[in-house]
């Protein structure tokens, strides 16, 4: 299992950069020369990618530390001659790509981007330098699985924001989407999800390896091209123009036979016409924000509401036995619970999720659902009982004694007489931690689960905007946590008299 | 009804109880007085299984506490305090019940007595007491003399046939004292036996059959208390009610 493409946004980042669109804010420096003249001037072609993307693209060089490789490192350096400078590789998070451009931190962005009308709106596309096809796999043996149509209905995992992740919601099938590669080919084999679609170039490498696989077919094609920020059309003709005389010369072709990703159909990149550019475009549709997608938005609250509910009712009872059990409990056992809850509180959640759900698919086989109540119940659970160990440490000791002078048991005294102190004490710690998590399953998305950020970082890409999206987003959000607050102050009076 | 045979208790390396032999008899009631430190508190705490001890044995009727770890004794120490109520110095109400809820809490969840019948009682005994216009209120609610009368009524819920009582008077408004003593002497003519850790005189003097004074962990003295604190014979008993060479009444009416 790798964790490598965490191909993930955060909520606020979007949201903030949608505010300073809104505000009128310049989002870059105040740089004279742009484009062309800018890369001339500093000799360099700074180009954009995320080094987590995996092979064939561009990742670290495991000989040389500090060093790229991949087909599209070689393109850059190609491209960068062409133009007269160096290329110079930027680290960038995959999915921020297009804002990071858009802020000016790299020149172009150059890493598997898929030319789709999404992505056309916003930024301008250079003449492809490859065609890829969309390829169908699944599981040898489910000989059902024919085509897409086949597939009506059915579970199917992609990258989300994709080519395949449109060609799928057009195709009246359930899409999936993951942040990594690897993950979805990992459902496929648990069966979790019934076929997955993904550009060629990663089944061949992450998929069709597995023997537990079969390829479908290809459903599709689609373009890799270099993005390029607005207003810099001269850059755009540029690398164009580079673009085609490697193409014509023949290197193009030899850097993807060197990397085994070739094919007779990577040919037409040497007669590419931009009329062909805008072709491709058009037979695209683009996602309009509608009642269409409110309703998707409620079903993520939904889905949201769900999962948090479900993770606190599993990490309160659990917490409670945690933090008595380090109290009252024979010594081994309050180290195994004080043991647990460092554990779960000093890893990440997201690294919690990962091993539960892809980690030991092998010997428990969860749903994404279950996975994500379980992971995050287990996760809540060592910050509850660390609440409740304060509550309970805050109830005056003559308490318990005056119980057991009545004749109770332990238990029963905890149960009756130091439990429901404590949980006055605890009470806003447990409301915080609550309203903390509905915000913290967002974490989920990346076990596939569509929850509320997730349905609202598609969406934003979709209809190429965070505005809207982001604003119903954040709404959704405080109308679930603001009721909550408000039952928990009112309880917190109520418990205040006693 | 307790039987004290050589108790013994070390507390950070010091001997806190020295070999303590008592009796104490059904319907006795016995005050048990001298200095801070000489383990008054500590022996009351061992009857009833709150404080472990290291040697001897506390026998109830026919239960016995041994020596160590009283959670180990589980079953055992339950039937004791079952028998033995317990009346704390800061008296330790249940801060989220009410009074009434405070007495019916233990006879509903320990002896398993149902709700209506444990209210019906738990109302009996705040009237006893004098608190049935305050069955409502919360502890936070309650005066100390309040609080001290429901964790009285409390302890007496479980029928207990002793009462231990540490320093019932100590938090008490001097008048309100009085108003204990013709409770516990009501009590004691029902026949409850009552052991009562005290620094106040008139309690022992007007409530108690015997005194026991303990100094060092050892009791030094004991008999009644119009002879003990008349005409002690001992001479740290003498010093600390400050009959012996012109010291001074430090321990009186504290």
């Amino acid at each position: 299992m790798s964790l490598s493409p965490a191909r993930r946004s955060s909520f606020l980042l979007p949201f903030l950069l949608a505010l300073l669109a809104l505000a009128g804010l310049p989002a870059c420096g105040a740089e004279q020369d742009t484009g062309l003249a800018r890369v001339r001037r500093t000799g360099e072609l700074r180009w954009g990618a995320d080094a987590q993307g995996g092979e064939p693209y561009a990742t670290e060089d495991p000989d040389a530390p500090g060093g790229m490789r991949g087909f599209e490192v070689e393109l850059a350096e190609a491209l960068a001659r062409e133009l007269g400078v160096r290329a110079r590789f930027v680290q960038n998070d995959w999915s921020n790509l297009i804002p990071s451009l858009e802020r000016g931190a790299f020149d172009v962005a150059l890493n598997g981007m898929e030319v789709t009308p999404a992505r056309a709106g916003r930024i301008l596309f250079t003449r492809p330098y490859y065609v890829f096809n969309l390829r169908l796999l699944a599981r040898r043996g489910d000989e059902a699985v024919t085509s897409l149509a086949s597939l009506r209905g059915q579970r199917v995992g992609t990258l989300a924001n994709s080519l395949a992740w449109d060609l799928l919601q057009r195709s009246g099938v359930e899409a999936v989407p993951y942040e990594g590669v690897e993950e979805p080919y990992i459902d496929l084999e648990q069966g979790r999800v019934r076929a997955v679609l993904m550009d060629d170039i990663i089944a061949q490498r992450y998929g069709q390896p597995r023997p537990g696989l079969r390829v479908v077919g290809d459903v599709g094609e689609g373009y890799y091209a270099i993005a390029v920020r607005p207003g810099e059309e001269d850059l755009r003709d540029a690398l164009d123009e580079a673009l085609g005389r490697i193409a014509r010369s023949g290197e193009l072709r030899a850097i993807f036979q060197r990397w085994g990703i070739d094919s007779a159909a990577q040919q037409r990149m040497v007669d590419w016409t931009e009329a062909q550019t805008r072709e491709v475009l058009a037979s695209t549709h683009t996602a309009r924000m509608g009642w269409g997608q409110l309703v998707l938005f409620l079903q993520a609250a939904g889905v949201t509401l769900l999962v948090s509910v479900g993770a606190m009712l599993l990490a309160i009872p659990l917490g409670v036995g945690l933090s008595l059990t380090r109290l009252y409990g024979p010594r081994w056992a309050g180290r195994l619970a004080t043991t647990y809850v460092e554990l779960f509180r000093g890893t990440p959640v997201l690294l919690q999720l990962y091993v539960l759900y892809y980690g030991l698919a092998g010997v428990l086989r969860l749903d994404p659902l279950s996975a994500a109540i379980l992971g995050l119940g287990l996760n809540y659970a060592a910050y509850e009982a660390e609440v409740y160990r304060a509550g309970v440490q805050a109830v005056p000791r003559g308490q318990l004694e005056a119980a057991l002078a009545l004749g109770m048991p332990l238990r029963l005294a905890l149960r009756r007489i130091i439990m429901p102190q404590a949980f006055r004490v605890a009470l806003p710690g447990v409301t915080n931690d609550f309203i903390a998590l509905l915000k913290d399953s967002s974490l989920v998305s990346v076990i596939s689960v569509v929850e509320l950020t997730k349905r609202m970082t598609i969406t934003a890409v979709d209809v190429r905007s965070w505005l809207i999206p982001g604003a119903l987003c954040a709404l959704l959000y405080l109308v679930m946590s603001y009721p909550l607050s408000r039952l928990a102050r009112r309880l917190e009076a109520r418990l205040e008299r006693g | 009804m307790i039987e004290v045979e050589k108790l013994s208790k070390r507390y950070e390396g010091r001997l806190v109880l020295d070999g303590i032999d008592a009796v104490f008899a059904p319907g006795e009631v016995t005050a048990l007085v001298g200095p801070s430190g000489g383990g008054k508190s500590t022996l009351l705490r061992c009857l009833n299984g709150l404080e472990p001890f290291d040697a001897g044995v506390v026998r109830v009727g026919s239960e016995t506490l041994a020596p160590g770890d009283v959670r180990a004794q589980g079953e055992q120490v339950r039937r004791i305090r079952r028998r033995v109520g317990f009346v704390f110095q800061q008296w330790h109400l249940f801060a989220h019940r009410t009074a009434l809820g405070n007495v019916t809490e233990a006879p509903m969840h320990v002896k398993g007595v149902g709700r209506r019948e444990a209210v019906e009682r738990g109302r009996a005994l705040l009237e006893k007491v004098g608190l049935s216009h305050r069955e409502d209120a919360y502890p936070s609610e309650l005066s100390g003399g309040e609080q001290q009368r429901v964790a009285i009524a409390r302890a007496l819920a479980m029928e207990p046939e002793v009462l231990l009582m540490d320093e019932p008077t100590s938090a008490l408004d001097p008048e309100r004292v009085g108003a204990l003593i013709d409770l516990l002497e009501q009590l004691r003519s029902e026949g409850l036996t009552l052991v009562a850790v005290t620094h106040e005189m008139r309690f022992a003097r007007e409530l108690a059959a015997r005194v026991l004074v303990l100094y060092g962990g050892r009791i030094i003295e004991e008999g009644p208390p119009a002879r003990v604190l008349a005409s002690p014979h001992h001479e740290r008993t003498r010093a600390f009610l400050g009959l012996g060479r012109g010291a001074a009444l430090r321990s009186l009416g504290a």
